[in-house]
């Protein structure tokens, strides 16, 4: 699942009013995000959380789903983790 | 004259374990080639194309990903007298069609014989071979063949003899299947490095570090054959791993005490920008001599950013070098003197939109000017004006060079040719002036696009939305505008449509930046406007400039608010 949270980051910074994103959805599906535009969201996903991604978390992200999952990890709100 | 093959024996014979290209992949121990290593592995992929049936002459279309292989495979195409034309792996964005339609183009316009991909390539471009029409003869997966391990030989292959004989095809940036090939002989290329290398100053203690991909003259001929050439070493990055994670440059930099790099402008802004103190630890840039802008118009401030970034690791003013280059003449035009800074001109902005070039003065708006230096030896760098008549120092026009390094025309391709060759000028279609002997480029003739350094033709965006369901067919302009925060351009497209509802016009906006991306293009702003608003030019066509100018005064802001 992905959060609202990260959803509205990532339609911001591309500046969508919507789109589906999925576990399993990458860059190459969702309209305008390319190679520069993705380390604008991966900067603006750090600055919203407050957390900081290590270059090969970067590296090994490979779906929207992976984001969140390492978003969930920095961010200590693992889902299964959740209250 | 030696070739290309016989300087890489001579070096193997000085030295055959001197480093020669280190292989880098993030988060893995580089892998360092050695310069016996490397040619033995080449010798042992030459015999095995060989044996496939390539033969001198050739042309073999490389199109792998970042591979420590690519390298000695490349070598190996180049010791049979075949040449090597590195082509662009294709984005995940790309669509497969228009993938094989661009590989079609390029192969009758290029004349392509084999295909060296990997095997993940071959459901979409095994319909190019057999029958196709295409010039295409098999399809090859040489990092099948695990040639790269071995024993090192004692007696190479004595590789072609003829040093006027082509070496490499390089293709001009643009869009897939319309670039332009440029075919280079050993002589140009080895004359080239050599010229080049003495306006850098090269030493045998430079190191060069690289992320740039290979399929650009500013990667394969600055940052790969004139190290390669020269006996220096040279680190090859991954350039998707870098552009995800920019800092691995500056690491590379700081491990290997690299002293040269070539960048495209957008790349000071990027790595000024998502290089954060805590990455930074540890990293010193003292060792560089050079960062060397290239392939996009230098801005002042893309520098001035990353200095006042970079400087308290090391980074001087002086490091801040600039090139103008292009594969026509094989690589570099004009280039900054070692140990001075790039100079700038503040100009009027508005005397040079008129073409002239005065010193901005009080209430002027400025445009700084970025010198690419001076003209390399063997090369004389012009502005003209329209009759393609010469124009004196300080007025700006179409800059055309003269080079020792000049190409010979584009292959099968004479119409284009006499458009930009005529009496030993290359006429560039770029737009500068020279001042104090330096060059200066301002502008383009044609309304390319560059986009953190890929050219654009905004011609072939405008097919592609004019054809989209509910856009006005024909009624559509795409142009550039200056993003000052990203240190490049960004496209923008207005089209005409009827269109009416934000439901309706949002998912219009989204089939054109959809369809945009299938050829790898990325629109950032759409602007939807009511039939008949676009301006025309006397030909009836709409304007570009015309709607440039009256889209950022009418709908600038309007449209930028809607979208965000």
């Amino acid at each position: 699942m992905i959060s609202p949270e990260l959803k509205d980051i990532i339609l911001r910074v591309l500046r969508l009013d919507d789109v589906e994103l999925h576990d399993a959805t990458t860059a190459a599906e969702v309209p305008g995000w390319d190679s520069l535009s993705h380390v604008a969201i991966l900067s603006a996903v750090e600055e919203a959380y407050g957390i900081r991604f290590r270059t090969m978390d970067i590296l090994r992200l490979r779906t929207v789903g992976d984001l969140q999952a390492l978003v969930d990890r920095k961010s200590g709100t693992a889902s299964g983790a959740r209250p | 004259m030696p070739t290309l093959w016989s300087r890489w024996l001579d070096l193997v014979d000085a030295a055959p374990d001197a480093p020669a290209v280190v292989h880098a992949k993030a988060g893995e121990e580089p892998f360092r080639w050695r310069r016996g290593e490397l040619l033995a592995a080449a010798s042992r992929y030459a015999a095995q194309l060989a044996a496939e049936g390539v033969r001198p002459g050739d042309v073999c279309a490389l199109i792998v990903r970042h591979h420590r292989d690519f390298y000695p495979l490349y070598l190996g195409v180049a010791a049979i007298g075949a040449l090597p034309a590195v082509l662009a792996y294709p984005n995940p964005r790309l669509h497969p069609a228009k993938f094989r339609e661009g590989l079609m183009g390029m192969s009758r316009r290029s004349g392509l014989d084999w295909l060296l991909v990997e095997r993940d390539l071959e459901a979409i471009v095994r319909p190019l071979t057999a029958g196709s029409g295409s010039t295409i003869r098999e399809l090859l997966f040489p990092l099948e063949w695990n040639r790269g391990a071995g024993e090192v030989m004692e007696v190479f292959p004595p590789g072609p003899a003829d040093d006027a004989a082509p070496c490499l095809l390089q293709h001009s940036s643009g869009t897939t299947g319309l670039q332009k090939p440029v075919v280079l002989s050993h002589r140009a290329v080895l004359e080239h490095v050599s010229v080049y290398s003495r306006s850098i100053a090269l030493s045998p203690s430079d190191r060069v570090v690289s992320w740039l991909p290979l399929y650009h003259d500013m990667g394969l001929i600055a940052a790969f054959h004139l190290p390669l050439a020269s006996g220096i070493p040279t680190m090859q990055l991954d350039p998707f791993e870098w552009v995800a994670a920019p800092i691995l440059l500056l690491e590379a930099i700081a491990a290997e005490r690299g002293t040269l790099t070539w960048l495209p402008n957008f790349a000071y802004n990027l790595l000024a920008d998502r290089c954060r103190d805590d990455e930074m630890e540890g990293i010193a840039l003292d060792s560089m001599r050079m960062f060397i802008n290239c392939s996009e118009p230098v801005r002042a401030e893309s520098h001035a950013r990353f200095l006042a970034r970079f400087a308290r690791y090391g980074v001087r003013p002086e490091m801040l070098a600039a090139c103008y280059a292009m594969a026509e003449t094989t690589f570099a035009a004009t280039q900054t003197a070692p140990g001075e800074p790039a100079r700038v001109v503040a100009a009027s902005r508005e005397a040079l939109a008129e073409g002239r070039v005065r010193s901005a003065g009080a209430g002027d708006v400025v445009r700084a000017c970025v010198s690419s230096g001076r003209p390399i030896a063997g090369c004389v760098v012009e502005a003209v004006d329209g009759e393609r008549r010469r124009l004196p120092a300080g007025q700006v026009g179409e800059l055309r060079i003269r080079s020792g390094s000049m190409f010979d025309g584009y292959r099968h391709y004479p119409e284009k040719t006499a458009e930009v060759l005529a009496d030993g000028w290359y006429y560039s279609g770029d737009y500068g002036f020279i001042d104090g002997g330096e060059c200066f480029v301002v502008g383009r003739k044609k309304d390319i696009v560059i986009i953190a350094g890929k050219n654009i033709y905004p011609e072939d965006v405008e097919d592609l939305v004019g054809n989209i369901d509910g856009v006005l067919p024909g009624r559509v302009v795409a142009f550039g505008v200056d993003d000052d925060a990203l240190g490049t351009e960004q496209l923008c497209v207005v089209a005409e449509t009827e269109c009416a509802g934000d439901d309706a016009q949002g998912r219009l906006r989204r089939r054109i930046v959809e369809a945009a991306m299938q050829i790898d293009i990325t629109v950032s702003r759409v602007y939807l406007v009511s039939p008949r608003w676009l301006v025309k030019s006397s030909s009836g066509k709409p304007s570009r400039n015309g709607n440039r100018v009256r889209v950022l005064e009418e709908l600038g802001a309007a449209a930028a608010a809607q979208t965000e």
